[in-house]
């Protein structure tokens, strides 16, 4: 009776561990964002300038790729973000759905070391709140620093400073948190 | 149902309808077998009671024959519902679950007489269905040595000795309860009602379930159904103010001659719980469990049992413990009010939350043989599916951000052979078949991959008597293939194929010793070989719950384990009941999630990579507990537990070890004044050390302070017409204390809830 148990437990044991388990199916990944760039253009006329964050495989996996510039003293530019999902094809705007849910987005702009640079807020959310997708950039003498740019989602606008851009008080999640180093000459 | 009743019948003249009958017997304490002195027993058809004597001997006079539901009834014990055909002058023995603190009987080998070496203990269907608006980890707390690792109040599960997750095995009926173990925000899918004993197994050695079982094994269990042709059955409310919650079981079950069957149902609704100063924000719960039973009893040779049960559950998460990255942790840390806590109540569960689904069926034959040989062939089949939902962009908060199927099947031919008593000899073989896979629809990469377990298992048990001690050795072997398919992180996406195969060894040697009479001092080895489980091995991604990229190990070996264990057992001046149990366990290769010095950096800023490696690491401590009847009317209970842990290649303490903890309890009861109405009154106050053994850096915060929490609860009950009505009352954190725990994640974020009053009816039919 035992031993006829513990052969037919072995027999099924062996066959079942030669089941070959099917590939499982790659999810769709249509909501990360890959890629962010910052362009920056002179108010009054001269050549644009990028910032990019590209890191096409997501969390993990290869290491991001990341584009810098020098910038002007004394100048205002003109500042817009983009950001893609280029893991998908064709590449997906994110813009959009950040523009869509603007009341639950914002984005904070940090500066540390000596960086003489300032963000300014460039458009609004249907409440009249800022979104940062379109921003002012001023410059004024010559340093060197950091410039964070963090997009927060479901952040409290109502909060304590919250809409003149200080990150301090806003909470949510954070979706962004990218770090440039800054050259301004 | 929960004792075990001895009918003696005393030849006599047999006359039909004969209203001489005389009932005598004597009421004992299960696990000590003492005297139940003035223990109160009552025909409920014929409403004629009357009290034990002073050892426990009573004798009721002149009942007509017939079928009666007889009722025993002592303080602070579970009541003992008897169902008999008397036919003439009988005599019972009635043995009751009076100290379930202390009780040793337990099901380790299957059956309850089984009298074992491993160090057990165990929570009566009484304290079970009183408490049952918790969870079902919260219900183990009771226990000396057992507390719980949580996610909030709607996630908790157990710890054994600082052991938890993989390396406890949670048995359902005989059956491992399959799921997302690995996960310290998954509860065990269980209802707690539907359970009529819950056992914790300290040692090792429980070799007849396997499963992991390093720091100890919890065994859930029912009773069988009763051979009473009657409906009876059960209601319980209980409405919480904390919470506002509203919790409603029912049970029903009869024995009718095709075969005995048990239904009960479950419904759970709670709200935000509320600390002393504000509303944890989205901690609401919801839960529908059904449970099924039927037995059947085919002939005198063959019986069956087949279950079925259904748990479901939506559990929301506190809000403000929702974080994306490292900069949001710290910002929500040392918050005085977490982010998003809101000023009104509510029931609502939004993201963060969880969303659970847990099928189990099983099917028990036992064919008994000649010369005391069992053989019993068990198949069990559980479903359990996951889906966990963050808060996320563009309406994708409604898309699972985790979703998980797990498929089991089970199958096992047990031979057991009872010799006198004492001696036992079990041998069995198992096959365990599980299935987990991902479901694509979330849309992100999964954390651990799509994979097949497969496992086959021998196991043999021996238990000797000889003279005053009793020896139990046991080995256990399992064969355990992975077959994972994972995706990778890199461009482009690629799959790839592990199929490792694992040899685990488990060996068990336990000796009881009878010092004196009353007095056992149990001994346990137990040594066992865990082989790494898929999370450990090749999970991959960004964790929430640690902040960190979770990076699994292919390279794992499997986790060797030494647990020593005694336990000194001692009635003393027949009123002091303590226990004292002490343990040492030794693990080399043990498994832990480190934090590496490497950041790597992603969109959301820079994470720390968490990685599975391995250490040698040792875990000890005692648990203590004492249990003393001062008179008629007062009992008293103290509890102590203390576990150290250290990493021993490292020289660090380890993380996640419970703080030192010290309980006492007061009961006052006001009976016996008639069957069944046991009123009492208790009070208990429980004080948790501080955890101070973690080096600074060990921790992302200093470990909370020492808090000390303290109980009140009381209760009373009514009978009539052969039903009961209780009712109970428990205020818990009377003085509404602020704290944190130190095993809760939500520790960083908020405090844990405030007082917290519980209102109870349980009517009994």
């Amino acid at each position: 009776m035992l031993k006829s148990f513990y052969l037919s437990i072995s027999v099924f044991l062996l066959t079942s561990i030669g089941c070959r388990q099917e590939d499982p199916v790659i999810p769709n990944e249509e909501e990360l964002i890959t890629t962010m760039i910052y362009t920056l253009t002179p108010a009054n006329g001269g050549t644009a300038v990028t910032f990019s964050f590209k890191d096409l495989d997501g969390d993990g996996g290869a290491a991001p790729e990341i584009k810098t510039a020098k910038l002007i003293k004394n100048t205002t530019y003109t500042g817009a973000l983009l950001l893609l999902n280029e893991l998908v094809s064709p590449a997906g705007n994110i813009n959009e759905e950040i523009e869509e849910e603007g009341q639950a987005h914002q984005f904070f702009f940090q500066t540390t070391g000596n960086l003489a640079v300032t963000v300014q807020y460039d458009d609004l959310d249907t409440h009249g709140n800022p979104i940062g997708l379109r921003s002012k950039l001023i410059t004024s003498s010559a340093s060197t620093g950091k410039l964070t740019i963090t997009l927060r989602h479901e952040p409290d606008k109502s909060a304590a400073g919250v809409v003149a851009g200080n990150i301090t008080n806003a909470g949510g999640e954070t979706d962004i948190e990218i770090s440039f180093n800054v050259e301004v000459e | 149902m929960a004792g075990i009743c001895l009918l003696w019948n005393i030849p006599n003249s047999l006359v039909a309808q004969d209203c001489s009958v005389i009932i005598r017997g004597q009421v004992l304490d299960e696990s000590t077998g003492i005297p139940m002195e003035y223990a109160g027993v009552y025909i409920q058809e014929t409403k004629q009671g009357v009290s034990a004597d002073s050892l426990g001997y009573f004798k009721l006079e002149k009942v007509c024959s017939g079928r009666y539901h007889i009722q025993v009834s002592h303080i602070g014990c579970e009541n003992e519902n008897l169902y008999i055909h008397l036919t003439r002058d009988t005599f019972l023995y009635i043995l009751l679950h009076h100290h379930a603190e202390l009780l040793n009987e337990i099901a380790v080998h299957g059956s309850r007489n089984d009298n074992s070496t491993q160090i057990v203990n165990s929570i009566s269907k009484e304290e079970i269905s009183r408490e049952s608006n918790k969870n079902f980890a919260e219900l183990l707390e009771k226990i000396a040595g057992v507390s719980t690792i949580k996610n909030g109040s709607g996630i908790a599960k157990p710890v054994i000795h600082g052991l938890y997750g993989n390396r406890i095995a949670i048995v359902n009926n005989g059956l491992i309860q399959a799921g997302q173990q690995w996960g310290n925000d998954h509860a065990p899918e269980i209802d707690a009602f539907m359970v009529d004993h819950l056992t914790v197994v300290k040692g090792a050695g429980a070799l007849a379930y396997g499963g992991n079982g390093l720091g100890g094994i919890i065994l859930a269990e029912n009773n069988p159904i009763s051979p009473d042709p009657h409906l009876h059955g059960l209601v319980n409310y209980i409405h919480q103010s904390n919470g506002r919650g509203h919790t409603v079981n029912a049970q029903v079950q009869q024995h009718r001659s095709w075969a005995s069957w048990r239904l009960s149902g479950t419904f759970k609704a709670m709200g935000d719980h509320k600390t002393p100063d504000y509303f944890l924000t989205n901690t609401g719960k919801k839960e529908k469990n059904l449970g099924f039973q039927l037995e059947k009893k085919w002939s005198d040779q063959w019986n069956s049992r087949f279950q079925y049960s259904l748990f479901t559950a939506q559990i929301g998460i506190l809000r403000g413990s929702h974080i994306g990255n490292l900069s949001d942790l710290e910002s929500a840390i040392g918050r005085p009010i977490p982010f998003f806590t809101k000023d009104q109540f509510s029931y609502q569960t939004e993201s963060p939350r969880q969303s659970v689904r847990h099928h189990l069926v099983r099917l028990e034959n036992k064919l008994f043989l000649k010369n005391d040989q069992v053989i019993s062939i068990n198949y069990g089949g559980q479903l359990n599916e996951r889906k966990e939902f963050d808060v996320r962009r563009s309406g994708r908060s409604d898309l699972p951000a985790l979703s998980l199927n797990q498929f089991s099947h089970f199958l096992e031919g047990i031979y057991n052979k009872a010799g006198n008593p004492g001696n036992l000899f079990k041998t069995g073989a198992q096959f365990n078949f599980i299935v987990n896979t991902n479901d694509p629809e979330t849309g992100i990469l999964p954390l651990i991959p799509n994979y097949q377990g497969v496992t086959a298992s021998l196991f043999g048990i021996l238990q000797q008597q000889k003279d005053k001690a009793q020896w139990e050795m046991g080995l256990r072997y399992d064969l355990k293939s992975i077959n994972a398919v994972t995706i990778s992180k890199t461009l482009p996406r690629t799959i790839n194929r592990y199929n490792p195969l694992f040899h685990n060894l488990n060996l068990s040697i336990g000796n009881k010793l009878q010092l004196e009479p009353r007095v056992n001092l149990t001994t346990n080895l137990g040594y066992v070989i865990r082989s790494p489980e898929a999370n450990e091995l090749y999970s991959f991604g960004l964790h929430q719950g640690v902040s960190g990229l979770e990076e699994g190990n292919p390279d794992l070996r499997q986790e060797k384990s030494l647990k020593a264990i005694a336990s000194l057992d001692a009635l003393a001046f027949k009123k002091l009941f303590f226990q004292v149990v002490g343990y040492w366990q030794y693990i080399n290769d043990y498994i832990y999630l480190q934090p590496q010095k490497e950041y790597r950096l992603t969109i959301r800023g820079a994470f720390p990579v968490f990685s599975y490696l391995q250490t040698d690491a040792s875990i000890w401590g005692f648990d203590m507990m004492a249990t003393s009847e001062w008179n008629k009317h007062l009992k008293s209970t103290a509890k102590i537990s203390l576990v150290s842990g250290q990493d021993r290649t490292n020289h660090l303490p380890l993380v996640y070890i419970p703080p030192p903890q010290v309980q006492a309890d007061l009961q006052y009861s006001f009976g016996p004044n008639g069957v069944g109405s046991n009123s009492y009154l208790s009070l208990q106050g429980k004080q948790v050390f501080k955890q101070n053994r973690l080096e600074a850096g060990q921790d992302l915060l200093e470990t909370p302070g020492a808090y000390a929490l303290f109980s009140l609860e009381g209760g009373t009950g009514v009978s009539f017409n052969h039903s009961l009505l209780k009712f109970s009352f428990q205020v818990e954190n009377l003085f509404n204390t602020t704290y944190r725990e130190y095993l809760n994640r939500l520790r960083y974020f908020a405090d844990e809830p405030g007082i917290n009053i519980s209102l109870r009816v349980n009517y009994s039919f």
